[in-house]
């Protein structure tokens, strides 16, 4: 037996063969790993498994959705309850003067010794009330419901007092609402302006385009009184 | 001896290293390849041991083999027959009777240097 004769044609038969080999069993390999190459058992129960956990994500993402709307809600909800408080609150602010307020207005002015009496700043400021004013200062004193006026008498003088603080001239009534209404309210016949008049007292009117009311000083205190009805 | 069995790895190596990208569609043909050149390998190693190996019929054989096998194939795909089936089934029992016939020579052979050894 030639053992070149045999061996030579063998080897390059088997480099072929190795070749062959390794190139089939990387194909093969990725064909296993191929979805349509796989048994139809082991595909159904990929599937099965797929869409078991599918159905889990699903449910889980529904609940996930479920929670998130209703904590939406809840927050929206307190949102709304807290933005609504505060426009109440910001609303009895206003009435009560609270808070510094502007707007247009009237500005009345009484000068130097006028002959008035600390009713004719009630009636004034009743007037302004009725004309639709909605913030009222006297000298830049800030009229709520504790507003007092009165008088004071020294020897020789006599005081207009607000909240028992003498008021000095020139007294200024500044009066936050529509000025053309305020001041109709004012001056029309017979009214405060015609019957001020008759006790020589002439107020300077001004309309302002921008009138600041001060906040009240010291807010009313309630101690005693508490809510005799729940609403 | 060695030989053959570092060609084999040697071939191992470079289809590795080309790393081919055979086209699914014709992994089948590729496959009844193999198979026709594995039976071609076992045929020439049996024509060894029965001392009738020729050279170029083997390497004839082994190309021959594998192209027609899968162009068998191919053919029968294209006509609707699985001459697949055929070519697996035909080169897979001449794989086994080569395998049989090879384990037979070097099982005679080894009885027949135990006899000798015996009988010295």
């Amino acid at each position: 037996m030639n053992k070149k004769n045999w061996q030579i044609p063998i080897t390059i038969v088997l480099v072929f063969l190795g070749v062959l080999l390794s190139a089939q069993f990387q194909t093969q390999a990725r064909v296993l790993s191929d979805l349509s190459m796989q048994k139809t058992e082991d595909l159904i129960a990929m599937v099965r498994n797929l869409s078991d956990k599918r159905m889990q994500l699903e449910r889980e993402l529904r609940e996930t959705q479920t929670k998130l709307r209703d904590l939406r809600n809840s927050t929206s909800d307190e949102q709304n309850i807290k933005n609504n408080l505060l426009a109440e609150l910001n609303r009895l602010k206003l009435i009560n003067g609270a808070v510094e307020v502007k707007g247009p207005g009237l500005r009345i002015t009484f000068y130097d010794n006028s002959p008035i009496l600390y009713v004719d700043i009630v009636s004034m400021i009743n007037e302004l009330w009725a004309a639709g004013a909605e913030a009222i200062a006297v000298n830049n004193v800030r009229i709520n419901v504790h507003s007092s006026f009165f008088y004071t008498e020294t020897e020789n003088d006599m005081f207009i007092t607000l909240n028992h603080q003498p008021l000095s001239y020139p007294i200024t009534i500044t009066a936050i609402g529509d000025p053309n209404t305020l001041e109709k309210g004012l001056t029309l016949p017979g009214g405060i302006i015609d019957n001020l008049a008759l006790f020589g007292a002439f107020p300077i009117l001004e309309r302002k385009e921008e009138i600041i009311v001060p906040a009240v000083e010291t807010p009313p205190v309630f101690i005693e009184a508490e809510i005799a009805k729940k609403p | 001896m060695w030989l053959p069995l570092l060609g084999l790895l040697f071939g191992a190596i470079i289809g590795s290293a080309i790393s081919f990208e055979i086209p699914v569609v014709y992994v089948k043909y590729m496959s009844v390849a193999v198979l026709a050149s594995l039976d071609s390998v076992f045929g020439g190693i049996k024509a060894v041991l029965e001392d009738t190996f020729d050279g170029s019929v083997l390497l004839t054989g082994f190309f021959t083999n594998a192209l027609l096998a899968a162009l068998l194939a191919y053919l029968g795909d294209r006509l609707g027959v699985d001459l697949y089936m055929a070519a697996v089934f035909a080169f897979g029992v001449r794989l086994f009777q080569n395998l049989a016939a090879i384990r037979h020579y070097l099982l005679d052979r080894h009885i027949k240097n135990y006899k000798e050894r015996l009988e010295k």
